[in-house]
């Protein structure tokens, strides 16, 4: 019995007598907790007294008790003191340590980039769509008719001339790759009754190839329909669209010009103020010709008409100096915008 | 069509600067492109010779004399043309300045110099030295007396023009000629036109078929009032028969006689000049003063040529051939009109002559024609036989057919003046049937709700009668004949055109109208389009656009269907057929690109492919095509792309658009991998194919022995994925922790792992997620076998999980995957 309060006094007061010494050795938490796992480990020296505990004659138990968790809480603030010190070190180096090289090239996931046409059109199509504009498509090959008659071309005419047109075998000239997108006018207004706002992009197809000219390239067609519709309602448009398009700065001329589908017709060059005029679009009051062929009444609604070239606007608007460019899908290129 | 700012200002009587002209053109529709400038040299005079003496040293050189108005002067002259005493060259005094004699170059001041010797203190010039004209070897000499020595050259001769070069649209044939151009001028500016000078006209014969020179004598126009008789004409009368009235509804012929062929006068040659023309001689040259004066073609024969002294116009037979001017033998058809003399065809007509009748230097007797040939028929011939001249381009476009008897008048007058000769008093015009221009009313009404301004009262008839029109007011507006010179006036709307342009479109006042918005706005599918655009670039890749039309080479490489829509006139073979598959296009790109060294390529197309449909249009079916090809790279790992590399842009291009779906293709597209490719779908709905490119076709598309995947998806079928699927609703976010627990199973390695994961899924309803983390395959594993490795993640929505629950449902799990999966747990 005696031997036992004798041992027990001697484990505490060695533990008591040790563990700061030994907790202040340790270099890092491992060791730390190591330390740690000797005096209150399973098998540790403080553990191990404590289950010596029921040994102890019966009245010194309570004693010898409180005295065991008096040591148990010493150990255990060391521990925690020795710890947190530990850690402050720890984090103290890990701020003064070496920097990164912030400069070596980031983890990501690059995203791709829209075409610089795509681009334009969208841009186009959210102006337009503030003006009440809807979207509309259509084939990209089409009847003859609705590419030529129905837009008011006369048979055997030279106004075709600007339409070099690729023309579906063994359809006898009646299907083509469509040469304007203004045949989705003649489509919606068959297939619709007025009011219309609608602008309608898409590829189109001309046979010109050279520096200048690309056999596919893209075009925009937009038009109103509505009783009362005029002259100064289609520059009131055009003349706000091109200023949120150009920056509200740029002058907006109204050239008479003629497309066989609109009368009057027009073409219109913007400029910088000090800067030449450049042609943008071509436009007009649709034609009653266009009116008849759909089925309209032009006695009961009139309406205007515009068509504009994505290409070239792509092309001035990032300083792209070639149509082709466009075309050859160069990733570089691709990439840049 | 270039115009000359000389010959404007003469006929429109408009006294204006070229650049105002230049602006008031271009605000009339008729768009000035560019002003050229033709100078006139400044300190060059009229100069009489009066002495010429050799020079001392030079055989070709002599030393000339000359009186300046100011006193007289010695020059240094090489020019084999110095006139004897008395007659009148053009001197450049020291320090006259002559024009640049290339674009952009410097001017050319005259300093005293010594010239082999002699000192010089002048230049006597040449056309060419004035930049005058092309005008031959030698000096200028004035013919005849010319002007009093001392006169500028400004004076002297009608040197110095500004060209205009017009931005001519196909609707206004009559300003390919000046009178046209001048007449808008007078319009915008003002002024009434001056008179046209065309001569008198001769008297006219009227009928289907005539002779010239049936009468025994004619009155003499232009040359003097002496008589002649038709016997001068060595042929005797010229009979001449239209056939065909619906092809050539006006003929007219009128003949000059005794010319002499020769240069033309300096003022023809110098406005030829101007307006880019050769001078060829006084007689062709009169024919083009004539043409560019009027815009109506005129040709000249050669009267003693003409077999049978007859004209006859009609239709070639079939098989017929001629000789055109240009020296090629062309084939005609029985659509095409000739003219022809007693013997065969002499023109095509309103296209091009042909040789056998042509005008040369031994002419003395010309016949003149002038007609009006119906446009369409021109116009077809040209076109068929790809001859594309300055005739055809003004007939096609439609002359004035009631311009004829002036045309023809005007230029039997020039002929007669330039050559020397005598215009036969009477002339022959086959017109059987008057053209008329059509009368139109124009509402003030209608004018101002189309144009949205109002218009002064008085302003359409004062625009359409400076246009030629003849206006007589009606009730509400007005009435007008339009005259024939204007083909695209037929109807109202034509006529508010004509006023508002005249009156100016800056008049107009622009005002943004009210948009009546419709019920239906953008259809969803061009929205989806769009955002489809967006998120594919969000997945890494590229927007291209290529080609729709492709060879049918490169589709053949890409193993995609052969094209069965076809271009019947395509620009090349490269570009001849409708593409069944974007993968050509995209193909092309990525391998530019690597072999450009670019390390990677993702693509992708938002295009159509086209098939035959049932219609006489083809079938369009928009198409996403995804293309990557190249390194894939993981932190500083680089590798080829895979599979699984397309797999992750395709979920992340869709996502969406709900869980995707990819199965093994069992018989996968030609141009795929047929170990390495998968179908796809979102629920039971196929969209298309995804793999890695087929060996064979990476080989023929040239991709060097780099991997390449290819995805293509049909937009319609996740168009209707999208309408399916409606709108996304709020999910309800669980409030009680899950449990997770692995397991790693040994598997056949064929299983595909989303049918095991599926299969674990549905072994309990607390399942909440089971997530492949690890794929083993390998030497220590049974053949044919492979072991994958999922976290489950156990969940119940409506409290937290007890250990006791997630056992039993574990447990579960396994027994079924040793049972319906035959898999041995790891």
């Amino acid at each position: 019995m005696s031997d036992a309060v004798e041992r027990f006094e001697k484990g505490l007061a060695e533990i008591d007598g040790g563990f700061a010494q030994q907790y202040a050795e340790a270099a890092d938490e491992e060791s730390l907790r190591a330390i740690n796992a000797r005096f209150v480990g399973a098998h540790g020296s403080l553990t191990s007294l404590m289950k010596l505990m029921r040994e102890l004659p019966g009245d010194r138990r309570r004693e010898f008790g409180q005295r065991a968790n008096e040591i148990k809480g010493k150990v255990t603030a060391g521990f925690d003191a020795r710890l947190a010190a530990i850690a402050a070190a720890e984090r103290e180096a890990e701020l003064n340590g070496p920097a990164i090289d912030v400069t070596l090239p980031a983890r990501r996931h690059a995203p791709g980039r829209l075409h610089p046409v795509t681009r334009v059109k969208n841009e186009l199509l959210d102006i337009f769509a503030s003006l009440g504009f809807e979207q509309a498509d259509g084939p990209e090959i089409d009847h003859f008719a609705n590419c030529f008659n129905k837009l008011g071309f006369p048979p055997d005419h030279p106004a075709t001339d600007e339409h070099d047109t690729f023309f579906v075998a063994g359809s006898d000239g009646k299907a083509l790759l469509r040469t304007h997108t203004s045949t989705i006018q003649v489509r919606e207004m068959e297939k619709r009754k007025p009011p219309l706002a609608v602008v309608a992009p898409g590829v189109v197809y001309r046979r010109d190839d050279d520096a200048t000219h690309s056999p596919m390239f893209h075009q925009i067609e937009g038009f109103l329909v509505d009783e009362g519709v005029s002259f100064s309602g289609l520059k009131g448009v055009l003349t706000v669209f091109l200023e949120r398009l150009l920056g509200d700065e740029i002058e907006v001329r109204f050239r008479p010009s003629y497309f066989p589908f609109v009368e009057p017709g027009a073409e219109v060059d913007v400029r910088r103020p000090g800067g030449a005029w450049m042609e943008v679009l071509g436009c007009g009051m649709i034609h009653p010709v266009v009116f008849e062929a759909v089925g309209y009444d032009p006695s009961a609604v009139s309406g205007f008409a515009f068509g504009m070239g994505l290409d070239r606007l792509a092309m001035v608007r990032y300083g792209i100096p070639n149509i082709k460019a466009l075309y050859d899908n160069d990733v570089r290129f691709l990439g840049a915008f | 069509m270039l115009a000359s700012y000389r010959w404007l200002k003469e006929l429109s009587g408009v006294d204006a600067s070229p650049e105002e002209m230049a602006e008031k053109l271009t605000d009339a529709g008729l768009e000035v492109e560019s002003l050229t400038v033709f100078p006139v040299a400044q300190g060059v005079v009229v100069a009489e010779v009066t002495a010429i003496r050799p020079h001392p040293t030079k055989d070709k050189l002599r030393l000339v004399t000359v009186d300046h108005g100011e006193g007289t002067q010695e020059v240094v002259c090489g020019a084999p043309n110095v006139p004897e005493p008395g007659g009148k060259v053009l001197l450049a005094k020291l320090g006259a300045v002559l024009p640049p004699q290339k674009e952009g170059g410097e001017p050319f001041v005259i300093a005293e110099r010594a010239v082999a010797g002699v000192p010089s203190a002048g230049m006597l010039c040449s056309e060419t030295e004035l930049s005058l004209g092309e005008g031959g070897d030698g000096i200028y000499v004035f013919p005849g007396k010319g002007p009093a020595a001392g006169t500028l050259l400004a004076d002297a001769l009608p040197a110095g023009d500004t060209v205009f070069e017009i931005g001519l649209t196909p609707n206004r044939p009559d300003c390919l000629g000046h009178i046209g151009i001048a007449r808008d001028l007078a319009a915008m500016f003002k002024v009434t036109m001056p008179e046209l000078n065309v001569g008198s006209p001769p008297t006219y014969a009227e009928g289907v078929s005539g002779v010239i020179g049936s009468k025994d004598t004619f009155q003499l126009q232009w040359s003097g009032g002496r008589e002649v008789s038709i016997e001068d004409a060595p042929n005797g009368p010229l009979t001449l028969d239209v056939k065909d009235t619906a092809r050539c509804p006006r003929y007219g012929a009128a003949a000059v006689i005794g010319v002499r062929v020769g240069p033309s006068p300096f003022w023809l040659r110098y406005r030829l000049h101007c307006l880019g023309v050769r001078s060829i001689s006084n007689l062709v040259d009169a024919t083009n003063l004539v043409m560019l004066e009027w815009g109506h073609p005129i040709h000249g024969f050669d009267y003693e040529k003409l077999r049978g002294t007859k004209i006859e116009v009609r239709t070639a037979q079939a098989g017929e051939s001629i000789k055109t001017l240009d020296g090629v033998e062309r084939k005609l058809n029985d659509d095409d009109l000739l003219i022809c003399d007693g013997e065969g065809p002499v023109a095509i007509a309103g296209v091009m002559g042909a040789a056998n009748s042509e005008i040369g230097d031994a002419t003395t007797n010309v016949a003149i024609e002038c007609a009006y040939f119906d446009p369409r028929s021109v116009r077809r011939t040209s076109r068929r036989l790809g001859l594309h001249t300055d005739a055809s381009h003004r007939f096609e476009r439609g002359v004035d057919p009631n311009a004829v008897p002036a045309v023809l008048a005007r230029a039997a007058a020039v002929m007669a003046e330039v050559g020397g000769g005598i215009a036969l008093a009477e002339a022959i015009d086959i017109y059987p049937a008057k053209i008329e221009g059509p009368v139109v009313e124009l509402r003030h009404s209608a004018l101002e709700s189309l144009l949205g301004v109002s218009v002064p009262a008085d302003e359409p008839a004062r625009v359409l009668r400076a246009l030629g029109a003849k206006v007589e007011p009606i009730d509400g507006g007005i009435r007008a004949t339009t005259p024939t010179w204007r083909p695209d006036l037929g109807r109202e709307a034509d006529l508010i055109e004509e006023v508002a342009r005249i009156w100016g479109y800056e008049h107009i006042a622009p005002m943004v109208p009210k948009v009546r918005a419709s019920r239906t706005g953008t259809p969803a599918r061009l929205l989806f389009e769009r955002a489809l655009r967006d998120s594919a670039t969000g997945a890494g890749l590229h927007e291209a656009i290529t080609y729709a039309f492709v060879s049918p080479e490169d589709l053949e490489k890409s193993a995609a269907a052969p094209a069965d829509v076809k271009l019947d006139n395509p620009l090349s073979e490269a570009h001849s057929v409708m593409r069944t598959s974007l993968l050509p296009g995209l193909a092309k790109a990525a391998v530019h690109a690597l072999r450009r060294q670019a390390p990677e390529a993702r693509l992708f197309e938002v295009g159509r492919s086209f098939r035959k449909g049932q219609d006489v249009l083809p079938q369009e079916a928009t198409r996403f095509a995804l293309l990557l090809a190249g390194s894939a790279q993981d932190g500083f790992e680089h590798r080829d792309v895979d599979f699984y590399d397309l797999k992750g842009a395709i979920e992340d291009s869709l996502s969406e658009l709900g869980a995707l779906r990819f199965e093994f293709a069992s018989e996968a597209p030609a141009h795929l991998h047929p170990r390495r490719s998968a179908q796809v779908f979102i629920g039971e709905t196929a969209l298309g194919f995804a793999g890695e490119l087929h060996p064979d076709v990476a080989d023929a598309l040239e991709f060097g022995g780099r991997r390449a995947a290819y995805a293509e998806l049909s937009v319609e079928a996740l168009d209707a994925v999208r309408v399916a699927r409606g709108t996304p609703l709020a999910p309800s976010i669980p409030r009680y922790p899950f449990v997770s627990r692995d397991v790693a199973l040994l598997l056949d390695q064929e299983r595909p792992a989303e049918h095991v994961a599926e299969t674990l899924r549905s072994t309990s309803a607390l399942i909440e997620s089971v997530e492949l983390f690890d794929v083993f395959e390998g030497d220590t594993l049974p053949d044919g076998k492979r072991s994958l490795a999922f976290h489950i993640h156990y969940r119940d929505p409506e409290g937290t999980l007890t250990d006791k629950k997630v056992d039993k449902a574990h447990s579960k799990l396994v027994k079924a995957a040793a049972k319906e999966l035959q898999a041995e747990l790891r």
